[in-house]
């Protein structure tokens, strides 16, 4: 690498007043006799400074923060939605478990009823000294007797 | 403690103020670095808005060692490259060209530099990403070569890389566009 383009590698640096010492003496030392390292540091002086320059946006002092108060809420609602919706659908897959309970009870508790029903009859058979035949008196113990 | 460190130990401690007194502070040099980046007006506020969403649910994880700005800036910088690699474009030319082809009515030297900045933001627009997200950090936002590779975490001798290329890069574009004199 000759030293010019050396030189202008530390420019930008140079030019960004973050060279360490001995880089400044050097691109200094430099400069001083190169015409051709001057006119490259005059233009990237003005590159800087064009961008640095450049308009800067401001934004009204609140106006982020509505905009982001508005989407944390919506965010907020989005989610809450979400997880209705989730629950909603695991409700949905869990009816079928609840309505077989609720089935199976109501067998339960009519196979109980008719149970219940069928030995009164029975007992009343028994207590009115009608006829009862070995079957029935067995069905009743068993608890088949309908 | 520093202001910054303060916002943010109002805010976990349930203060919303703390947070809005952060992005009260940044919401213009946020707005300016990913304008820079990306160059387009409606969607730079739209990035801002996230960078300081992520902030808000990523507050608690902050190391309060580091500087919020650091980590501020690198979430922004961020947050505009998954914007540029959703859009899959630099910066809008169309955009460009329609702010600096509106009708301006202030005086000369008020339409001179807008004219200027149209013309730098152009070529900026020109600068590969990762070289152009370098030399704003530097000139837009004045951040040391340190900074620089904390929010970007490389060497510093990389920022002086990128920020070298991306000033040629720039000079040639300018050559180019007319902004700068051979």
């Amino acid at each position: 690498m000759n030293e010019c383009a050396r030189i202008k590698r530390l420019l930008s640096v140079y030019v960004d007043k973050e060279a360490n010492n001995a880089d400044t003496a050097l691109v200094e030392a430099h400069l001083d006799k190169c015409p051709d390292c001057q006119k490259e540091l005059s233009q990237l002086s003005r590159i800087k400074g064009s961008i640095s320059k450049k308009e800067r946006k401001a934004l009204p002092p609140d106006y982020l923060i509505f905009r982001l108060r508005d989407e944390l809420v919506s965010r907020q609602y989005a989610r809450d939605r979400l997880s209705l919706a989730r629950m909603g659908d695991f409700s949905r897959r869990l009816i079928p478990v609840p309505v077989a309970a609720i089935v199976l009870m109501t067998m339960l508790i009519f196979m109980s009823v008719r149970q219940t029903a069928g030995t009164d009859s029975l007992e009343d058979n028994i207590l009115n000294g009608a006829s009862v035949t070995g079957e029935a008196v067995l069905g009743l113990v068993l608890g088949t007797q309908g | 403690m520093n202001e910054d460190i303060l916002y943010i130990e109002q805010f976990l401690n349930g203060e919303e103020k703390g947070f809005e007194m952060l992005v009260r502070k940044y919401q213009d040099r946020v707005l300016n670095i990913v304008y820079s980046l990306i160059g387009m007006d409606r969607e730079s506020e739209d990035i801002a808005q996230e960078a300081f969403l992520k902030v808000y649910n990523n507050l608690d994880s902050f190391n309060r060692r580091c500087q919020f700005s650091t980590w501020l800036y690198r979430i922004v910088v961020n947050t505009a490259y998954d914007f540029l690699r959703r859009r899959k474009h630099i910066v809008s030319d169309n955009g460009i060209l329609e702010n600096s082809a509106a009708p301006y009515a202030g005086p000369k030297n008020a339409l001179l530099a807008k004219e200027r900045d149209a013309l730098v933001q152009k070529a900026l627009g020109n600068v590969p990403v990762i070289y152009r997200t370098a030399v704003v950090l530097k000139d837009i936002e004045g951040l040391s070569y340190i900074e620089i590779s904390q929010v970007l975490r490389c060497s510093i001798g990389t920022v002086e890389s990128r920020i070298y290329r991306a000033r040629q890069f720039l000079k040639e574009e300018l050559l180019k566009l007319g902004g700068l004199e051979a």
